[in-house]
C-alpha cells in the first residue's frame, strides 16, 4: 500500500514537470502574433555591436525556428536537462542561470523567514482565542479583523504599507534590499541594513498570512473543543491550562503543521508582486523588469524555475507527510 | 481559500432548490455581500451613462487635482478623473472576473464529473492532470502568456485567466461525484434505464449547485485577483481600464511619492470592499451548502 503511495506521488511529480515544459515550450509557438519572432527583432535592435550579432546567432540556433516542431521540442529538453536557460537579452553577455541564481538567495530568505513568523504568531494567537472563545474580548475585535487581513490581497497591503511608512512617516526605506553602492558582505553594518530595508516587504507578507493561519487555527481549536477525549480530560478533573496545551492544542497543531509545509513550497514564487512594488531584488523584480525590458529568455527561465521548485516541494512533502501522519503509512487514508 | 467538503446531503433525489434561494436570502453574510456587490457595480453602470465621451480622454481635466466639485475623487497626472475611470474599472474588473469564473467552473465540471463518475481510466488520467494544474501556481503560466501577447484587451485576459481557474472545481465536483454515485436514488435511475449522460446532468449535477457556487466565487475572486497582480506587472489590458490597471498607472507615475493619495488610494479601497463583499457571499454559501456550520454562523 505504501509502495503505491510513493509510485503515485512519483508520477504526479514527473507528470508535473513534463506537463508544465510542455506548456513552456509550446505556449510561444501557438500564440497568435509570432512572438518568437518579436524575440528575435527585439534581438536585432539591441544589436548592432559584436556581443549583440553573437546573441542573435545564439537565439537563432536555440529556437531554430527553420527546423520542424518535434526537432525544437527535443532540442529543449535537452537545454533544460543540462540546466541551460540561454543568455538574457537585456543583460547580455549574462546567463538566465546567473541572473536567477543572484535573486533566488532574496527571495527565499525574504519569503522563509516571514512564513515562519506569521505562522508561529498566527498558530498561538488563533489557538488562544479559539479555546477562550466568547469570555475573550479580544476575539471581538481579532476575528474581523482577521478575516480583513485574509482577503487583503498581499500587494494592496504592500501599497499601504509603503504610503504609512516610506512616506507619511519615513521610518523605513521605500525600496530596494541595501542602500544604493554598499557592498553585500557579512559586515553588522550590511545585516542591519538589510533588516531595515526588508521590513516593510516582510511586514506586508507576515500580516496577509497572519490572518489566514489565525483563522484556520482558531477553527481547528474550536472543533477539538467538542471532541469526547477533552470533555473525558474535563471530567477527570485536569486543569484547563492543561487540557490546552497538552490535548487541544497538541492535537490541532497536525493539520496547522501541514499547512506550513505546503506554503514552504510557494516560497520562490510566493510574493512576486511584493517585490515589484518594492524593488527588492528577488525573483519577482527580476520578472518585472525582464517583463518591462521584453527580456523573454528570462522570464521563461524564471517561470520554469518556480514551477520545478513547487513540484520538487511538493514532492518532498509527500514522501515526508507518512512520517508524520501514520494513517497514510498503513494506506487507511483513502 | 478553504471550502469545507460537502460530505453528506442528507435530502432525497429531488432537492427542494426553492428552499436553498430562502435560505441563502435568510443568510445575512451572503446578502449583505451580494447587495455591496450589486450597488458597486448598479452605481458604476449608472454613472457610466451621465458621462460625456469627451471627458474620458487624457487631458479632458486639469491634471493633478485633489477632490474637488468637478471630479469628486481627484484627476491623474494624465489629466483623467478618478471617478469616471472607476465607472469603467469596476465593471471591467467584474467582467474579468465572470467571464473567468463561468470558464473555469465550467471546465472544472465538465472534468471533474467526467473523472468522478465514469471512474477507471479516465479517472486516473484526469486526475494526473488536475493534480498537476493544482500544484501549479496559475500566476506562472499566466505571466509567460501574458508576457508573449502583450497589451490584450479585458475578455481576452479573462479568457486566459479561466483557462488556468479549472482545477479546484474539477477536484471538487470530482469528489462529490464519487460520492454521489454510489447512492440509491443513482443506482435506481440506472437501472431504470437512464444514459450516463442523463444521469450526470439531472441526477447528480442538482446536487452540486450550491457547492458549484462557492467554486465560481472563489474562481471570481482568484480571477480578479491575478488580473490585478498582471496588471501590476505591466502585463494587464493596458488600453482599457480596470482596478488593477488604475492600480498600475498610479504606481508608475508615483502617485504615492507626491501625494496624489486620491489616485492610488480609490482602486485600493475598491479592490479590498470588492474581495471582502465576495468573501461574504463565499462564506453565506458555505455555511447554506453545509448545514453544520450554521451552528457556528
Amino acid at each position: 500500500m505504501f509502495a503505491r503511495y510513493i509510485l503515485e506521488r512519483l508520477a504526479i511529480f514527473a507528470a508535473t514537470v513534463f506537463v508544465s515544459i510542455t506548456i513552456v515550450f509550446f505556449m510561444p509557438r501557438l500564440v497568435p502574433g509570432d512572438p518568437l519572432g518579436a524575440v528575435m527583432s527585439r534581438l536585432s535592435s539591441v544589436g548592432g555591436s559584436m556581443s549583440g550579432q553573437e546573441l542573435i546567432q545564439e537565439y537563432r540556433r536555440r529556437f531554430g525556428l527553420d527546423k520542424s516542431l518535434m526537432e525544437q521540442y527535443f532540442s529543449f529538453l535537452s537545454q533544460l536537462a543540462r540546466g541551460d536557460l540561454g543568455y538574457s537579452i537585456l543583460s547580455f553577455p549574462s546567463r538566465v542561470t546567473d541572473l536567477i541564481a543572484n535573486a533566488v538567495p532574496w527571495t527565499i530568505g525574504l519569503l522563509s523567514l516571514t512564513t515562519i513568523i506569521s505562522w508561529v504568531l498566527g498558530t498561538l494567537v488563533g489557538a488562544i482565542v479559539g479555546w477562550t472563545g466568547g469570555r475573550n474580548r479580544f476575539s471581538q475585535i481579532l476575528v474581523p479583523l482577521a478575516l480583513l487581513l485574509y482577503t487583503t490581497p498581499y500587494y494592496i497591503l504592500a501599497i499601504i504599507l509603503i504610503y504609512l511608512f516610506a512616506f507619511y512617516w519615513p521610518i523605513f526605506p521605500l525600496s530596494g534590499a541595501y542602500e544604493f553602492g554598499a557592498r553585500p558582505d557579512f559586515s553588522l553594518d550590511f545585516i542591519t541594513d538589510v533588516i531595515h530595508h526588508g521590513t516593510l516587504p516582510a511586514l506586508s507578507i507576515v500580516l496577509v498570512s497572519l490572518g489566514w493561519w489565525f483563522l484556520s487555527m482558531r477553527s481547528l481549536i474550536i472543533a477539538e473543543q467538542g471532541a469526547d477525549y477533552i470533555m473525558w480530560a474535563e471530567a477527570k478533573g485536569l486543569k484547563s491550562r492543561r487540557i490546552f496545551w497538552a490535548y487541544a492544542f497538541r492535537n490541532a497543531l497536525l493539520p496547522q503543521a501541514t499547512g506550513l509545509a505546503l506554503s514552504f513550497a510557494h516560497v520562490i514564487g510566493g510574493a512576486l508582486i511584493t517585490e515589484a512594488i518594492f524593488a527588492y531584488p528577488g525573483i519577482g523584480f527580476l520578472i518585472y523588469n525582464s517583463i518591462k525590458g521584453s527580456d523573454f529568455p528570462v522570464i521563461q527561465g524564471s517561470v520554469l524555475l518556480i514551477i520545478v521548485s513547487v513540484a520538487v516541494a511538493n514532492f518532498a512533502m509527500d514522501m515526508i507527510y507518512p512520517l508524520i501522519d501514520p494513517r497514510i503509512r498503513t494506506g487507511s487514508m483513502r | 481559500m478553504a471550502t469545507i467538503p460537502v460530505e453528506e446531503i442528507a435530502h432525497p433525489p429531488v432537492v427542494p432548490q426553492l428552499g436553498i434561494l430562502t435560505h441563502l436570502l435568510h443568510n445575512r453574510k451572503f446578502t449583505i455581500g451580494l447587495a455591496v456587490i450589486l450597488v458597486l457595480l448598479l452605481v458604476s453602470l449608472i454613472g457610466a451613462q451621465f458621462v460625456d465621451p469627451a471627458e474620458r480622454r487624457t487631458g479632458a481635466f486639469p491634471a493633478r487635482q485633489s477632490p474637488s466639485w468637478d471630479a469628486i475623487l481627484g484627476t491623474t497626472s494624465l489629466g483623467q478623473s478618478v471617478a469616471i475611470q472607476l465607472t469603467q474599472a469596476i465593471p471591467n474588473s467584474m467582467l474579468v472576473g465572470f467571464i473567468a469564473a463561468t470558464l473555469g467552473t465550467v471546465i472544472g465540471a465538465i472534468i471533474g464529473l467526467a473523472s468522478g463518475y465514469f471512474g477507471g481510466k479516465v479517472d486516473a488520467l484526469l486526475r494526473i492532470l488536475i493534480d498537476v494544474f493544482l500544484s501549479v501556481p496559475p500566476l506562472l503560466f499566466l505571466i509567460l502568456i501574458a508576457s508573449l501577447l502583450r497589451g490584450v484587451s479585458v475578455p481576452t485576459m479573462a479568457l486566459i485567466i479561466g483557462l488556468f481557474a479549472w482545477a479546484w472545481p474539477a477536484r471538487a465536483v470530482r469528489s462529490q461525484a464519487l460520492s454521489l454515485k454510489e447512492r440509491q436514488f443513482v443506482q435506481v435511475a440506472r437501472l431504470s434505464g437512464m444514459g450516463d449522460l442523463e444521469i450526470v446532468f439531472r441526477e447528480l449535477l442538482p446536487h452540486m449547485l450550491t457547492w458549484l457556487g462557492a467554486n465560481f466565487l472563489n474562481a471570481f475572486i482568484t480571477a480578479i485577483l491575478a488580473e490585478s497582480g498582471l496588471s501590476i506587472l505591466g502585463l494587464g489590458p493596458q488600453r482599457d481600464t480596470t482596478l488593477g490597471i488604475m492600480l498600475y498607472w498610479a504606481l508608475r507615475y508615483g502617485s504615492i511619492l507626491q501625494n496624489f493619495w486620491w489616485w492610488w488610494l480609490t482602486p485600493v479601497i475598491l479592490l479590498m470592499v470588492l474581495f471582502l463583499a465576495l468573501y461574504l457571499v463565499h462564506l453565506g454559501l458555505d455555511e447554506v451548502g453545509n448545514p453544520r456550520l450554521r451552528a457556528h454562523g
